[in-house]
């Protein structure tokens, strides 16, 4: 440590242009997991959110609700089946929202209508004003995005298309589908703005898109045996059905990947440059008498101090980035990822030092008696 | 039988260089006492720096026996050997050898971190050793802000740091003016007649050896004592 710390503070600018190097390598890893976490969040939030376990769709939808047509009735059939702890329904249509007076256009808004059944389990908490009632069919539940776009309790709009006019009760947070706003509503209020052309409902009985079950120990093959024409996956499964959520987030992870993979690369030749320089000291502290043990650990214990100052600094940028951010774009740190890609950079950094170290190990002490006549 | 210095027996070092088998030192058998200052001459080529490297447990011979201060080092594994470095031999190398981001003061004291922790014993020896070697003004300074001559001052009291029983010095006037390379010469000389040590320069400056007590020249690998010292 201590001939690390000092030749860290002899040779400033070089340790300086090194670290920022790995201060833009951590930065950009955590943005772009803050940007994966979230495009993610905005494209499942409604479906992470919710307190289901498992998702029950028409056989062939492929998990997917927009393909996905089901009868009502086999809520009450599902809960008989052993595991099955609550069943509930659940549909999703897309609009606009078209704000009562003034200018339609611009006042459209693209919403995501979830139906779902009032007092369910599939209710979010109200964060604001009155969940939803049974009694008030044309009350619904918002996110709380609506509110940037100038919407209060108490508003009434339209769905675009549609003559009913619905009025927000109250906000939900963190309620989104497909990127945008998800609206709750009454599932018997949902089905006659998504049925209302005559036939669109297949012939089914209180037609919905999907129903959630409750119940940790349920078998999805014996519910398919029981109910043929139906498709039961884990609520996991359903996030990835939803379109465009699985190529989404694979495009991010895939950039992390490389990411990281690039900045083994990177920060190891870095690194290898660096103690190459120095070989021929290192040879010298070996004539007289250094071990490698010793020149090793100045090594690892100089990257480390180096990455970990550096990664520090990325994740202060990080948040300082996080906080000029415009409010539309989709970003979000967990904690939790933030210390777990700390802690892969610093892992990556110090394997790629130990390459060093190797070399360290293979230099001849011999090499300090070269001449120079 | 306990011998104090530097003894070497019959020391051979061969090469394979290809077919050929070179042959880099040639039972070469040499004595160097406590307080005993020598010199080994002899044009480039000739195998003073293995002989140097064996003496300094920095090779090991293909044949014969190495001993320092009574200990047979011939036939050690590496470990054991940079412990031996450590503790046994003090090197004086050419100037600028030294490590470019360390201050006077720790360039000394980090020979003692090698084997462990640094005490205030050790901080007042070092601090001895640069008075001693008119080198108490400069203590916090750098290698770049320290001439030729003042280097192989520091190089010199690193020798000495860890009181070891043999000090090798590799041309150690080898980028400097006479005027210094007399003054860095007769320092050498004075620390090994005060503290005892057995030293051994090797050198092709013939304008130096007045300050050895003998002077032994290499040729071919082989070692034999030289004539009274050349004067320059």
């Amino acid at each position: 440590m201590f001939l690390a710390l000092k030749e860290i503070r002899h040779s400033k600018t070089r340790f300086v242009m090194i670290g920022i190097i790995l201060v833009l390598i951590s930065w950009l890893v955590f943005i772009l997991s803050g940007l994966g976490n979230g495009l993610a969040a905005l494209a499942a939030s409604t479906f992470k959110n919710m307190d289901a376990d498992y998702v029950v769709f028409e056989k062939g939808s492929k998990a997917s609700m927009g393909k996905s047509l089901l009868s009502g009735e086999l809520t009450a059939r599902l809960t008989e089946i052993p595991g099955v702890e609550a069943a509930s329904p659940m549909g999703i249509i897309f609009g606009s929202a078209v704000r009562e007076s003034g200018d339609p256009e611009e006042f459209k808004l693209d919403i995501a209508l979830v139906g779902i059944e009032p007092g369910s389990f599939l209710e979010p908490d109200v964060a604001e004003g009155a969940g939803l009632d049974a009694g008030s069919p044309t009350h619904v539940l918002a996110n709380e995005s609506l509110k940037d776009e100038g919407f209060r309790i108490g508003d009434t709009f339209v769905l675009d298309g549609t003559t009913e006019e619905l009025t927000i009760a109250g906000f939900v947070r963190d309620q989104t589908y497909n990127h945008i706003a998800s609206v709750f509503i009454p599932i018997e209020t949902w089905r006659k703005l998504a049925f209302a052309a005559p036939g669109s409902d297949k012939g089914l009985k209180d037609p919905v898109n999907a129903i959630m079950l409750q119940g940790k120990d349920i078998d999805p093959n014996a519910i398919n045996e029981r109910l043929p024409g139906t498709e039961t996956v884990t609520r996991g499964q359903a996030v990835q059905g939803i379109s465009g959520y699985k190529e989404e987030t694979g495009t991010i992870f895939m950039m992390l990947g490389f990411l990281f993979v690039i900045s083994a690369f990177i920060v190891g030749v870095f690194f290898y440059v660096l103690t190459m320089q120095k070989s021929n000291q290192f040879g010298i502290m070996k004539a007289i008498g250094a071990k490698n043990g010793f020149l090793g650990k100045a090594v690892i214990s100089q990257v480390f101090v180096l990455s970990l100052a550096s990664i520090l600094v990325g994740i202060l940028l990080t948040y300082g980035t996080a906080a000029v951010l415009p409010k539309g774009m989709p970003f979000r740190l967990e904690t939790s990822w933030v210390i777990a890609y700390s802690l892969i950079l610093l892992a990556i950094s110090l394997a790629s030092a130990l390459i060093s170290v190797r070399t360290v190990v293979k230099i001849d002490p011999l090499k300090a008696l070269g001449r120079v006549e | 039988m306990m011998t104090h210095g530097l003894e070497m027996q019959s020391v051979s070092k061969f090469y394979d260089a290809g077919s050929e088998r070179v042959t880099a030192l040639d039972r070469v058998s040499i004595r160097v006492e406590p307080g005993e200052f020598v010199a080994v001459v002899g044009p480039s080529g000739s195998g003073k720096t293995t002989f140097l490297s064996i003496a300094g447990a920095l090779l090991k011979p293909t044949e014969g026996a190495v001993f320092l201060n009574g200990k047979n080092i011939s036939a050690l594994p590496d470990k054991q050997l940079s412990d031996i470095r450590l503790r046994e031999v003090g090197f004086i190398m050419q100037a600028s050898n030294l490590v470019p981001y360390l201050n006077v003061l720790e360039q000394l004291l980090v020979v003692k971190r090698m084997s462990g922790k640094v005490t205030p014993a050790d901080k007042a020896f070092a601090a001895e050793l640069l008075a001693e070697l008119g080198l108490a003004e400069r203590m916090k300074r750098y290698p770049e802000e320290l001439s030729g001559g003042e280097k192989q001052r520091v190089a010199i009291a690193r020798a000495l740091m860890n009181d070891p029983g043999v000090i090798l010095a590799d041309e150690p006037t080898a980028s400097l003016d006479t005027k210094r390379a007399h003054e860095v010469v007769s320092l050498i000389a004075r620390a090994v007649k005060t503290r005892r040590k057995a030293a051994v320069m090797v050198t092709h400056d013939e304008r130096l050896l007045s300050y050895c007590d003998k002077v032994y020249r290499m040729e071919d690998g082989r070692l034999s004592l030289a004539d009274p010292a050349p004067v320059a």
